[in-house]
């Protein structure tokens, strides 16, 4: 029941990012939902739960996207190892530390796509867009990131009480 | 003999090393190792649900919902229609003689080549990368390397095909390239995405006539679009001294962002001598 909660958002997400959002030019510029939502499945599942769903979700996103192959998988792997390491100083009740990470998680990704341009060959050339690309999501990011990031917290949280009754299911970072 | 964060500092050099080599391959070759239709299989019906639902809504809203001043523009539609009608039996008499003189020339090339009708039912996740999700694959005839095209113009090639469901990279999209021709002068040079709605036209020397607001084909040189495809208009030109190219920016005639329906061109069949007879 708990899978399929985060399996129904995943999915969910891909498809409001894939079909939806590309019908509204507001948010032609969003940021990748998918990062807030690989950061609050580090928070609530358990390395051995959370490391094959956040591959497997890189492998899809992948074959969806025209990027080179591995991108999403590499960065979603990173995003993962960076933020178990950052939950070891920072509690997830501090919220505006943890919605600062899906700000520089937005940046980093966006920084590391330019890098795949840099590692594609010795004439690339910075697209034209890029610093509409970049700027953007980050605002985007900056606005609602936290808010989604904070909304799928008490999803979970009271769909866990739905689930377990009262309490809601410890997890690795209660 | 080696303290666990030595392990953890020369595992984290080592992961990254690797990852960014791999990125390096994959970012000159754009394999995905197979993976691609397994994923495509897996979301691609539910891109199509959903895009189904959307544009079900937005027909009902189009339709039921908005009828102010319907009653005006149905006038000058009936006004247009009848223009349409006249314009419409000119143009069959056209395509008639057009027949006749293709059969005259034994004109069979653009017979042989049928086209597959898709729908656009999903749009690459990264605002980075140009892709489309269309809802047509193997299943239809479809294959990777095949032309999609537009009445308007070149839309891009298919990259990746499962059995009903195939991701097209536009021609906007950096690692597109399409062998072209200003058709006026026919100046030759390689139609490259610059991913802003917009592509480069690169390797187009200096010494040859190009002006803004030429038309630009494709030469057909490339083996994947078929010659002739109309692809867009020279909107911007600029000359450096010191380079022998011109630096041409190319708006494209496809409005990629309405990107709705499309139709792939599907390889022409090989006609051998025996079949002829």
């Amino acid at each position: 029941m708990r899978y399929g909660f985060y399996i129904g958002t995943c999915l969910f997400l891909i498809l409001i990012q894939t079909t939806i959002l590309p019908y509204f030019n507001a948010f032609s510029g969003i940021y990748d939902l998918l990062i807030p939502f690989v950061i609050f499945i580090c928070i609530c599942l358990p390395i051995r739960e959370s490391l094959p769903f956040v591959l497997i979700l890189g492998l899809i996103m992948d074959n969806l996207s025209g990027s080179p192959f591995g991108f999403y998988l590499s960065f979603y792997f990173w995003l993962f190892v960076g933020v178990r390491w950052v939950l070891k100083f920072l509690r997830v009740s501090n919220k505006f530390l943890l919605s600062l990470v899906v700000v520089i998680a937005v940046l980093i990704e966006n920084i590391i796509v330019i890098g795949t341009f840099a590692l594609s060959g010795p004439d690339w050339q910075l697209p034209a867009d890029a610093f509409k690309n970049i700027a953007l999501p980050f605002f985007w990011a900056l606005i609602t990131g936290p808010i989604f990031l904070l909304g799928l917290l008490a999803l979970s949280r009271r769909f866990n009480i739905q689930l377990n009754g009262a309490s809601p299911q410890p997890n690795a970072y209660g | 003999m080696f303290s666990k964060k030595m392990v953890l500092i020369v595992g984290g050099i080592v992961l990254i090393t690797v990852n960014v080599i791999l990125l390096s391959v994959t970012s000159k070759s754009q394999s995905n190792f197979g993976f691609g239709r397994v994923s495509l299989s897996f979301v691609a019906p539910f891109q199509e649900l959903v895009t189904r639902s959307v544009r079900f809504a937005r027909g009902i809203w189009g339709h039921y919902f908005i009828l102010v001043s319907v009653s005006q523009e149905n006038d000058d539609l009936k006004k247009s229609l009848n223009h349409a009608i006249e314009k419409n039996n000119q143009w069959y008499e056209l395509e008639l003689a057009n027949k006749r003189l293709r059969n005259l020339l034994s004109f069979q090339r653009s017979l042989a080549n049928r086209v597959v009708a898709a729908e656009v039912i999903g749009k690459d996740p990264s605002t980075w990368f140009k892709t489309v999700t269309i809802d047509k694959g193997k299943a239809d005839g479809l294959q990777k390397g095949l032309p999609v095209v537009l009445p308007q113009g070149i839309a891009g090639q298919v990259i990746e095909a499962s059995d009903h469901y195939s991701k097209v990279m536009l021609i906007i999209d950096r690692n597109s390239a399409v062998d072209a021709l200003v058709q006026r002068s026919r100046a030759r040079g390689i139609i490259k995405g610059a991913s802003a709605d917009q592509c480069r036209f690169e390797f187009v020397l200096r010494k040859h006539d190009v002006q803004v607001g030429d038309t630009v084909i494709a030469s057909g040189l490339d083996g994947v679009y078929p010659k002739g495809l109309r692809i867009g208009r020279v909107s911007d030109l600029s000359e450096r001294s010191s380079d022998i190219f011109y630096e041409i920016t190319v708006e494209p005639f496809v409005d990629y962002e309405k990107l709705e329906e499309v139709l792939v061109v599907l390889r022409p069949k090989i006609q051998t001598f025996a079949s002829q007879q």
